[in-house]
């Protein structure tokens, strides 16, 4: 165990030391942005992760978690004049508070009914967003967010932006691990592995799937948040179902049950257009055929389950 | 036997499930400190009690006190806070965790941490997490899994994982273990030692109760037994006794004066 | 009067689509405990292949609709055959996302063969509406009603006098039980797969010439006839008939009294309170898992 921590303070700090380097020394502001990008991404995959990988519980309509960050701030800041570091905490908040209320009921469900259930919730936010459009600004999107700002640091600039939004994975990371270190995150594994067992030694299932619930959908919200300022201009697309699908997506690609998996899957994700030219048209059938084939063939996610080929090759080389 | 305060106390409890009567009119207590055996031929209702007991269903009439208090309408999980804990009949480990893990998640109950407190490791929370360790390496001396902390709970040989399970139970601190069928699947060596370990559980102040098939184990061991045969209770009292009852014989040999 | 009777025609309209989707939804789960997520994208794709048959090429439209069924049941086999059969480890959360991504897939594969343009066909026959106390009735909604009654019978009897059906049935009590007495149940599960998506087929078929047909239709349709299932309760083909007609003619009334822009939200609203209320359904008894 204590190697175990030893281990996770090494690739923490490589992890610092990594994102210090590209932030200073990587000139081209164009990438800064896409590692931006896929910050953003990675938080969302981190907080499905929890949900999906170690809690068991599948959500198809996440991006309405990250579309209540998005919004909190933009209509917080804009129409109320809040400062943006005030309406990312009220913006959460909203989130967990929806979480709550919505996981209540949500969770009691199990397999394809919760998977209906959270794709209809998804769909009603999304709705939503569209309909209320005296508030959202409607189909057509809301304007003017206005950038962040800290004292004389403005975070316009895309450097600072990429340390903000990375600073947050960090963070992310490192609280995520120490949950799952710990007693609730050992209750959730005993979840994982047999829900009446964990029952049995006293683990309250229901009350621990709710509180990941809530916990998942504020760090999607936070994402939102960081969303938002970053490209100053929302619209429903970003927070419809395929945006929750894209967050399975991450979290299937990079491994369930993997806090750097979301990092693999969110990079993957994020770079897959940029790398695939014409990608719009055939994002939906790459996703697609992501999904399936790693499904079928690679359950445990891209990076354990080539590893498990890997040694299944070698031991076959053996003999 | 004594005159103090059961621990358990079944009362006039039925269970049916459609048209089948499971359980009618049972009726026994459980005196501190005791392993009482509670046997009975197939389908004789022993596994429909142990789970009314351990909360999987409720009971269709009647009660069940647990150190004074009725807990009918408690769900498992709260159980252990009160002080029962259980093993399942085909051991159910958390097997992608190590055999300490699966003892700490046995402590959940009595340990307190929540989501903030493992984020920000107050120094009570290391406090807390060392001294669970600490029992935890305790209990696994107590069933002799020593030094097999780091192994995966899935990867042990299957007598172990009992032992494991065992252990994982006790670490809730439990006043009450239920045992389901803890002989299924070990050889005569291993069941003799899990004898020795009911015993050991007993001295140390925990009241057992064990729904087994093994005859010999139960005899053995048990302080008091009690008989089920067809969803009604058929005798009670010393193995000695038990052994010699007639109804008893005959619910087990299958012959006479069943029909009614 | 004439405002509400008009709403609860195309209440009913609408309803009759959702009945015929959720009854593919509830054949499927009848015979493997699966629920599709992709399949209102089997529906998008019987929409579109109507358009390509009956709009584009001009065929009989007896023969366009056939081979639009014909084609959507094909797509649905190949997706038994190559994803769902190949799953080594069929747990609900693992079909949900393999199905997820079928759905995901066919829609790409929608946006690339019909492009993102919605499409419109021909009613089925040109006679004018139906006049009733001032209210309009399609002469296509009479189509669509009439197919639906017709297929449900058609169902009916071929579940309960036909072999093949009686064997499907059995396998989906008991799958040991029927391989026991001989039923091949890889063979049910692929009819199972074929006739569920040759329904997705129908319903597509139905409403091509009522709706704009694009590539991104599906996931709406797909989950209100998901909706209508549950409504009726999950497996049942008379449940699924009373369910699609309630949420048709509750999401009419919806329109026309409070808000067009809630359209849609409203199935979801039921969705939500069917599943968390009452998941067997509302005329049906059985249980359904939670927890």
């Amino acid at each position: 165990m204590n190697n175990h921590q030893t281990r996770n303070r090494i690739c923490y700090t490589v992890f610092l030391l990594i994102i210090l380097l590209v932030g200073y020394f990587l000139e081209n502001l164009y990438y800064i942005q896409v590692l931006t990008f896929i910050g953003i991404n990675t938080l969302l995959a981190l907080a499905l992760n929890m949900l999906m990988g170690y809690a068991g519980q599948i959500s198809l309509g996440h991006a309405a978690f990250y579309g209540i960050g998005a919004y909190g701030t933009a209509i917080l800041t804009v129409h109320y004049g809040f400062s943006p570091w005030l309406a990312l905490p009220a913006a959460i908040l909203s989130a967990m508070i929806v979480a709550y209320i919505v996981g209540i009921p949500t969770l009691k469900l199990s397999g394809y009914y919760l998977g209906m259930g959270t794709l209809g919730f998804g769909m009603i936010v999304n709705i939503l967003f569209r309909e209320w459009s005296s508030v959202t600004g409607g189909a057509s999107g809301f304007i003017g967010i206005p950038a962040l700002e800290l004292g004389p640091i403005s975070f316009a600039s895309g450097r600072n932006y990429f340390f903000l939004v990375w600073g947050f994975v960090l963070i992310g990371f490192i609280a995520c691990q120490r949950i799952i270190d710990s007693r609730i995150g050992r209750a959730l594994r005993a979840i994982h592995d047999g829900e009446n067992a964990a029952a049995a030694v006293g683990v309250d299932t229901r009350q621990l799937k709710l509180q990941i619930f809530v916990l998942s959908a504020a760090i999607s919200a936070l994402a939102g948040f960081l969303y938002a300022h970053l490209v100053y201009f929302i619209s429903p697309g970003s927070f419809s179902f395929i945006a929750s699908i894209r967050m399975v997506t991450m979290v299937v690609i990079g491994g369930m049950a993997s806090i750097w998996g979301a990092l693999l899957g969110a990079s993957l994700l994020t770079l897959l257009p940029e790398w695939l030219h014409a990608f719009s048209e055939f994002e939906m059938v790459v996703y697609g055929l992501i999904l399936m084939v790693v499904m079928i063939f690679l359950p445990r996610g891209l990076t354990r389950g080539l590893l498990d080929i890997y040694e299944r090759t070698r031991k076959k080389n053996e003999h | 036997m004594s005159t103090e305060l059961p621990l358990l106390k079944i009362e006039t409890v039925d269970k049916a499930f459609g048209g089948i009567q499971a359980l009618s009119d049972i009726t026994f207590a459980l005196n501190p400190g005791s392993i009482t055996g509670l046997i009975g031929p197939n389908g004789a209702g022993k596994t429909t009690l142990f789970n009314l007991i351990s909360g999987v269903f409720p009971a269709d009439k009647g009660e069940i006190i647990f150190n004074g208090a009725g807990i009918e309408n408690i769900k498992s999980h709260q159980l252990v806070e009160l002080g029962i804990a259980r093993t399942f009949q085909n051991v159910e480990l958390f097997e992608s965790m190590t055999v300490l893990e699966n003892i700490l998640v046995g402590q959940h109950t009595r340990t307190r941490c929540g989501i903030w407190g493992s984020i920000l490791r107050f120094p009570g929370v290391i406090a807390e997490e060392k001294k669970a360790r600490e029992f935890a390496l305790e209990l696994l001396d107590f069933v002799g899994l020593k030094g097999h902390a780091d192994k995966t709970s899935g990867d042990l040989p299957f007598g172990w994982q009992r032992l494991l399970e065992i252990a994982r139970a006790l670490a809730s601190r439990p006043k009450l273990l239920l045992l389901d069928e803890p002989a299924a699947g070990l050889n005569i060596v291993e069941t003799m030692q899990l004898g020795d370990l009911i015993r050991k559980i007993r001295n140390q102040g925990i009241t057992v109760l064990l729904v087994e098939h093994d005859m010999s184990l139960t005899m053995e061991i048990s302080d008091w037994i009690v008989v089920l045969d067809q969803g009604k209770k058929i005798a009670q009292g010393s193995p000695r006794t038990v052994q010699a009852d007639e109804a008893v014989i005959a619910a087990y040999l299958g012959t006479a004066g069943k029909k009614e | 009067m004439q405002e509400m009777l008009q709403y609860l025609f195309s209440g009913i309209t609408n309803g009759a689509i959702y009945a015929v989707i959720a009854i593919g939804f509830s054949m499927l789960y009848n015979s493997t405990d699966l629920i599709n997520f992709a399949h209102g994208e089997f529906v998008m794709l019987g929409a579109l292949c109507m358009v390509t048959f009956f709009g584009t090429l001009h065929l009989p439209i007896v023969l366009a609709i056939l081979l639009a069924i014909a084609s959507v049941a094909v797509a649905g086999l190949v997706f038994e055959r190559l994803a769902i059969r190949s799953v080594k480890n069929p747990e609900p959360i693992v079909l949900i996302i393999i199905t997820v991504g079928a759905s995901i897939f066919l829609r790409g594969i929608g946006m690339i063969l019909w492009g993102k343009d919605a499409h419109t066909i021909a009613s089925f026959s040109s006679h004018p509406p139906l006049d009733i106390a001032g209210a309009k009735l399609l002469s296509q909604s009479i189509w669509i009603i009439v197919i639906l009654l017709l297929t449900a019978v058609g169902l009916q009897l071929f579940y309960k006098k036909t072999l093949t059906g009686k064997a499907m049935e059995a396998n989906a009590i008991s799958k040991r039980a029927a391989w026991i007495v001989g039923i091949p149940s890889k063979l049910m599960i692929m009819l199972a797969f074929g006739l569920s998506t040759a329904m997705g087929g129908l319903a597509g078929v139905i409403i091509a010439p009522i709706t704009m047909s694009s590539y991104d239709m599906g996931t709406m349709l797909g989950l209100k006839g998901f909706c209508a299932a549950m409504l009726g309760g999950l497996g049942s083909l008379w449940g699924a008939l009373i369910g699609g007609f309630l949420l048709g003619i509750l999401e009419a009334m919806g329109v026309g009294f409070v808000s067009s822009g809630l359209k849609d939200a409203t199935a979801f609203l039921l969705l939500l309170f069917i599943l968390y209320v009452k998941p067997g359904g509302i005329i049906s008894s059985a249980s359904v898992k939670r927890f």
